[in-house]
């Protein structure tokens, strides 16, 4: 049992990965503020139900999800599917085209990867369905492991990877369309 | 590609998120040192993780940090119950 006079002390180091995760999930920064704060609220509430020495950071992460699910989602009526039809594993790396070199390779690597501007990446993952977009952010901004992700959202882990697996996916069609866009690819590789 | 580079890729994002016990792992990580096909793929996906999480990561306004703050002290004053 974890006691609420720690709590200020034990949580509040979590605010900059919350609010990143929360500002994904709402869109925007007055509701992902609300969101933070009545996180932090119900969790201050519940920190006595805290079993000390399990992991506190997983734990607001699920109080977050639920909050965000149960109150701020708007999406509910938008698909739960993403169409990824033909999209392959590393879609985004085998559309960079066949250089002769690997040195030629690498430029257009690093040309893709550099010129992938923030509002791109927030973009493509904000676009991702709710169900696929919570384990891509959970995953890659939070660095959570399969079972601990499992355990935030309350699925099965098979379900985890079979969800981040197609978010990921649809994730790098979405910013290979964007590099496209900004002229990142190099010629050969920008028909579809 | 051969039996090891499937084996490999197969087990791409696995490799990536650290969830491979350490002999499947090394397994992975000595293929990659030597597959001129895997090991660029690899690290582009690696790179690519990086580059997604730098770009989401957000800075937190001070004022929500203090808004927390505040309402925390709110709720544990004793006359506020």
């Amino acid at each position: 049992m974890a006691d609420q006079a720690d709590f200020e002390r034990d949580a509040m180091q979590y605010t900059r990965q919350l609010y990143s995760a929360a500002m994904r999930m709402t869109r925007n920064p007055s509701d992902a503020e609300d969101l933070v704060q009545e996180t932090y609220l119900k969790a201050y509430r519940a920190y006595h139900t805290f079993q000390e020495g399990t992991n506190l950071k997983a734990w607001l992460y699920r109080i977050l999800t639920n909050t965000y699910i149960n109150k701020y989602r708007k999406d509910s009526r938008r698909p739960s599917e993403v169409d990824l039809g033909t999209v392959e594993d590393m879609y985004l790396y085998r559309r960079l085209g066949s250089e002769e070199s690997a040195e030629a390779a690498r430029t257009t690597e690093d040309r893709v990867l550099d010129g992938m501007v923030e509002s791109d990446v927030k973009q493509a993952v904000e676009e991702l369905p709710e169900t696929f977009r919570m384990p891509v952010l959970l995953a890659d901004l939070e660095g959570f492991s399969y079972k601990e992700i499992a355990e935030i959202l309350d699925i099965p882990i098979g379900t985890v990877m079979s969800r981040l697996h197609r978010g990921r996916k649809a994730m790098q069609k979405r910013l290979w369309e964007f590099a496209k866009q900004r002229g990142l690819l190099p010629e050969d590789a920008k028909r579809p | 590609m051969n039996k090891d580079c499937d084996g490999a890729l197969e087990n791409l994002y696995l490799y990536l998120d650290s969830e491979l016990d350490a002999v499947s792992s090394e397994k992975i990580r000595a293929h990659l040192e030597q597959c001129k096909g895997c090991g660029p793929a690899f690290d582009f996906e690696g790179r690519l993780k990086s580059v997604v999480r730098e770009r989401l990561d957000e800075d937190v306004p001070d004022s929500v940090v203090d808004r927390v703050r505040a309402a925390l002290r709110t709720e544990s004053a004793p006359d506020s119950r």
